[in-house]
């Protein structure tokens, strides 16, 4: 049987189990870093849109590099060496946006994203899953059949070829990500659901005269919030790769600086600005692994034959 | 007595196989079909907005264009003229490249293949490897770091990645050219080395996904009592792990390749074609949106969805055909 | 039947855990001889299995380790042995039974071919045979159609059949010892009674040495020759069958056949011996069953009890026979 803990002291109990995981803190920490960053970040930075050919191609702080000049009183190439300096931390690109800046932009975007794309897909996909399990027979059957159709299809082709057809904005790209992605939620919510209706502390709180109302919603929806924390959790850092990705060959939203849109810039400049490559994947990179390291926390923290 | 079923289970499954091919064909059908009715590019448009812009009565023209291509009849009746052109091998007609799209796919097929069959098998390959390594000395030195680079290669964007290889390789160190050259014929050693960097780029995060499920698998089993049992009838270590214990962490991790293959790989492997300038399915897929060239676009999409339908089929039945405890009902 | 096959002197086998050293088995020390059955009795946790595996060597070293003794097989110290020599030994010489039969099988594979592996392995020889020789194991532990058993996977047969076909795989190369971990606590009781007639007539017929862990004292009195009393990882008390089960010495083995329900006599309540087996984690000074024997004296909490011999072939682990 299990133990009755109220909502508050059960939620107490996980985090002290999490707590333990010390990556997964590491995680958390610098979610919360990129949040705040989000936020408050672009009142401290330059207008990342804000085009300035004079400044372009700078180092960031503390980088030098040569740079062939044409100097027309010489008339002649010169090569100048140009040092980075505080005013663009990061450096600029070749159209002599600030890095930073556009960094920190970025780091909205992605986070929106991640928040809202997400929240389309695992709503859709609890329910979907919730409702198949349910109602169980044909019901089930059809869903999952549909389940399966949409799973075959290749996720990134679809993304492109909506955003084709639809226009590249923010908005459809989130929504066409959290339509496509509710497969994998709903697979493994019904599945739970299936398991949790037949186990037996649920038999035994019908044993114990139960109504299905109190049932579901003490028994089974707690057994289920922690999978969807999970699931939420570890889905982000895909769907924030998703963007990036689309951003990156092109299909981004062109009104918005989001990091696959600064590397696609980078990308076209290797040779003359190396750094505006880097920054956003070292972003990237990140942020996907803390989102994987809390998600395997949590994951870690839930599972209750797990001993921390 | 076992094979008849497998037999009957197989043919099973293609029968769903058909259902959902059907569904596929469906939706893709609906999508390409709403597109043009809801403001997207129609294929004549730019040619209609100028034509417009002039003056002109373009509902002739649209008239015309709309019989040509078969959008004045009902729904349905598009959709099994569409269907039946399928099977019938007419492909449709590239507009950009003023070819039958069919010896598009033709020419250019065989780049995609390239890159994914050698980076599956790269991958496969390492990450087992790694993995089946990994769970044996676990706790060890070698495991900590196979860990810990599986979860970096899991977290990197495959296209950062790339990019950052390019810029260490081909800009500043200068060992590998930018481009691809198609001018190189494909079975030759020149080939696999400037495919060497598109390889690593997609099979890194397969690498590492696939030695994090292959040292969860043999972990799971390294515990189990026939170990021991192996061990107590005096086989030799290597036999036990690698007969015993792999057999039974071989039928999850089956399931798991097989389902990345499908699913992940294809997109990775499409932005890996795009980085580096690789002609496959994909790279002309993106040319053709730009291009608006639904017909390659449909076709490519079509062509995915079938191979990761037909890599399912493969996976199920090897997955049955593998584990003797199962008997699907 | 005097002949001497395996001897332990003073095995000491220790677990490292998180909560400290576990004395799995603290220092016992037996004999084995031919065609003899030698039942170790105990209760679960008591340290028999381990101890058997570690006459095998199949302690997963990383916990635990033999940290004393020596296990004498034909001469040879098999805790000094390389895995390379321990590895002959292992199947051959020396075969070990399972407790759970289903588990304890490799479900990806026939039985065929995890008794044909070990044939093949150790006495080399081709294909054909070892198909021939595995189908007449199956014949001898009474497995009916043992051809078409052999191409049957360990979840096509029940409980008895898979126990059965243990027994088979463990009897393959013609062992010398058959250690067989409590082989039917698993199986129904009819399974049982069938399975013990069977390890009854091999070691008659092949002439070989069993060691037969169990907790059931109506087992060891159908099959033992000889047993020996486990307690908390140490001997309580050696000796011939009859001899223990007719005049025990020991307050343990007094208490656990006093447990064993009587169907002569009438009585209200079953007996048992009050309180629980100690922790193995850093024992106490003196004799480990102190706190639940009835009879204890004052030195029983200071002097682990040495062995006292009370009759021919019976010794006794206990203060109260040190005279």
């Amino acid at each position: 049987m299990t133990e009755r803990h109220n909502g508050s002291s059960l939620a107490r109990y996980y985090w002290e189990r999490a707590r333990k995981n010390r990556l997964a803190v590491a995680g958390l920490v610098f979610i919360i870093f990129l949040i705040l960053m989000g936020l408050i970040g672009p009142f401290f930075t330059a207008n990342p849109t804000a085009v300035n050919f004079e400044e372009k191609n700078r180092p960031p702080v503390g980088f030098a590099i040569e740079e062939s000049v044409y100097d027309f009183e010489t008339q002649q190439l010169v090569t100048k060496t140009i040092i980075g300096t505080a005013k663009h931390p990061l450096g600029t690109d070749n159209k002599g946006r600030d890095l930073l800046a556009m960094i920190v932009s970025g780091t909205r975007v992605s986070l929106m994203v991640g928040l809202f794309a997400t929240g389309i897909a695992v709503a859709l996909g609890t329910l979907i899953g919730v409702t198949s399990a349910y109602f169980g027979g044909l019901v089930d059957h059809v869903v999952m059949r549909f389940t399966d159709i949409m799973m075959t299809f290749p996720f990134f082709l679809i993304f492109v070829l909506i955003i084709f057809i639809f226009g590249p904005s923010l908005l459809i790209i989130v929504v066409v990500i959290g339509l496509t992605g509710w497969t994998g939620t709903a697979r493994l919510i019904r599945s739970e659901t299936l398991s949790l209706r037949t186990r037996e502390f649920i038999m035994a709180a019908k044993a114990l005269g139960a109504s299905d109302k109190r049932i579901i919603l003490t028994h089974l929806v707690p057994n289920v919030v922690s999978l969807i924390i999970v699931i939420a959790t570890l889905s982000i850092p895909g769907v924030i790769l998703a963007e990036a990705a689309l951003s990156f060959i092109g299909l981004g939203d062109p009104l918005v600086t989001s990091w696959g849109m600064v590397l696609r810039a980078g990308q076209q400049n290797l040779g003359t600005a190396w750094w505006v490559a880097i920054a956003p994947g070292i972003m990237l990179f990140f942020t996907v692994l803390a989102f994987n390291f809390m998600g395997d926390g949590l994951r870690d923290a839930f599972d209750p034959r797990s001993a921390v | 007595m076992r094979k008849n079923w497998l037999r009957d289970y197989i043919i099973k499954r293609l029968f769903y196989v058909v259902i959902i091919a059907f569904g596929v064909l469906l939706v893709t059908f609906t999508l390409v079909r709403i597109g043009p009715s809801i403001g997207a590019t129609h294929p004549a448009d730019k040619y209609l907005a100028s034509m417009a812009a002039q003056g002109q009565d373009v509902s002739q023209a649209i008239a015309a264009i709309e019989a040509r291509y078969g959008l004045d009849k009902p729904l349905y009746e598009q959709f099994i003229n569409y269907a039946g052109n399928l099977a019938r091998g007419d492909w449709g007609w590239s507009l950009s490249t003023s070819m039958p799209v069919i010896e598009l796919i033709k020419t250019h097929w065989i780049y995609s293949a390239q890159l994914i069959i050698l980076s599956s098998i790269f991958a496969a390959g390492a990450g087992i490897l790694i993995g089946i390594l990994s769970a044996v000395r676990q706790y060890s030195k070698t495991d900590y770091i196979a860990t810990f680079f599986s979860f970096v290669g899991i977290s990197i964007p495959n296209f950062w990645l790339g990019v950052m290889l390019i810029l260490l390789f081909s800009v500043q160190l200068g060992v590998f050219r930018t481009y691809y050259d198609t001018g190189i014929p494909v079975f030759s050693l020149a080939n696999l080395r400037q495919l060497i960097l598109p390889v690593i780029t997609l099979g890194t995060g397969m690498t590492a996904g696939y030695t994090r499920y292959t040292r969860s698998a043999m972990l799971d089993n390294l515990r189990k009592d026939f170990v021991r049992t192996a061990r107590a009838k005096g086989l030799p270590e290597r036999t036990v792990i690698g007969k015993h214990v792999f057999r039974n962490a071989v039928l999850p991790l089956v399931t798991i390749i097989m389902f990345d293959l499908g699913a992940i790989v294809f997109g990775g492997a499409y932005l890996t074609e795009i980085i580096f300038g690789i002609p496959g399915l994909g790279q002309i897929s993106f040319n053709a949106i730009f291009a608006d060239d639904y017909a390659v676009v449909v076709t490519v999409v079509l062509i995915s969805a079938f191979l990761v339908l037909l890599i399912n089929l493969v996976t199920d039945v090897t997955y049955t055909y593998l584990d003797p405890r199962i008997k699907y009902d | 039947m005097d002949e001497t096959i395996l001897k332990v002197n003073d095995l000491e086998t220790h677990f490292l855990t998180a909560r400290g050293i576990v004395k799995a088995v603290d220092g016992i020390d037996f004999e084995l001889r031919k065609s003899e059955c030698l039942c170790l009795v105990g209760e679960s946790g008591c340290g028999k299995t381990v101890a058997m595996l570690s006459i095998l060597g199949l302690i997963d070293t990383p916990p635990g380790k033999i940290v004393g003794g020596q296990v004498y097989y034909e001469d040879v110290n098999l805790v000094e042995c390389s895995g390379k020599q321990m590895r002959h030994i292992r199947g051959k010489e020396i075969a070990m039974v399972f407790q759970d039969a289903q588990s304890a099988l490799d479900p990806v594979f026939t039985i065929g071919d995890q008794i044909t592996e070990q044939i093949k392995l150790h006495l080399g020889v081709s294909n054909p045979e070892a198909k021939e020789r595995a189908i007449s194991l199956l014949q001898e532990v009474g497995i009916p159609s043992p051809e078409t058993a052999t191409a049957n996977y360990p979840h096509q047969l029940s409980g008895g059949m898979k126990q059965r076909a243990m027994i088979a795989m463990g009897l393959s190369c013609d062992p010398r010892v058959l250690i067989a971990d409590e082989p039917t606590t698993a199986v129904d009781v009819t399974i049982k009674a069938q399975i013990l007639d069977i390890l009854q007539r091999l070691k008659e017929t092949r002439q070989m040495s069993l060691l037969f862990v169990t907790h059931e004292l109506g087992i060891v009195s159908e099959i033992g020759d000889r047993m020996l009393v486990m307690y908390a990882g140490r001997l309580t008390e050696t000796g011939q069958v009859s001899e223990i089960l007719d005049h025990p010495r020991h307050p343990y083995t007094i208490g656990l056949i006093n447990c064993l329900p009587d169907m002569t006599k009438t009585r209200d309540r079953l007996e048992s011996i009050p309180g629980t087996v100690p922790s193995l984690i850093d024992p106490p000074d003196g004799c480990l069953f102190y706190p639940r024997c009835s009879r204890a004296l004052a030195v029983c909490s200071q002097n682990r009890p040495l062995p006292v011999t009370v009759n021919q072939g019976h010794t006794v682990f206990c203060h109260l026979y040190s005279q």
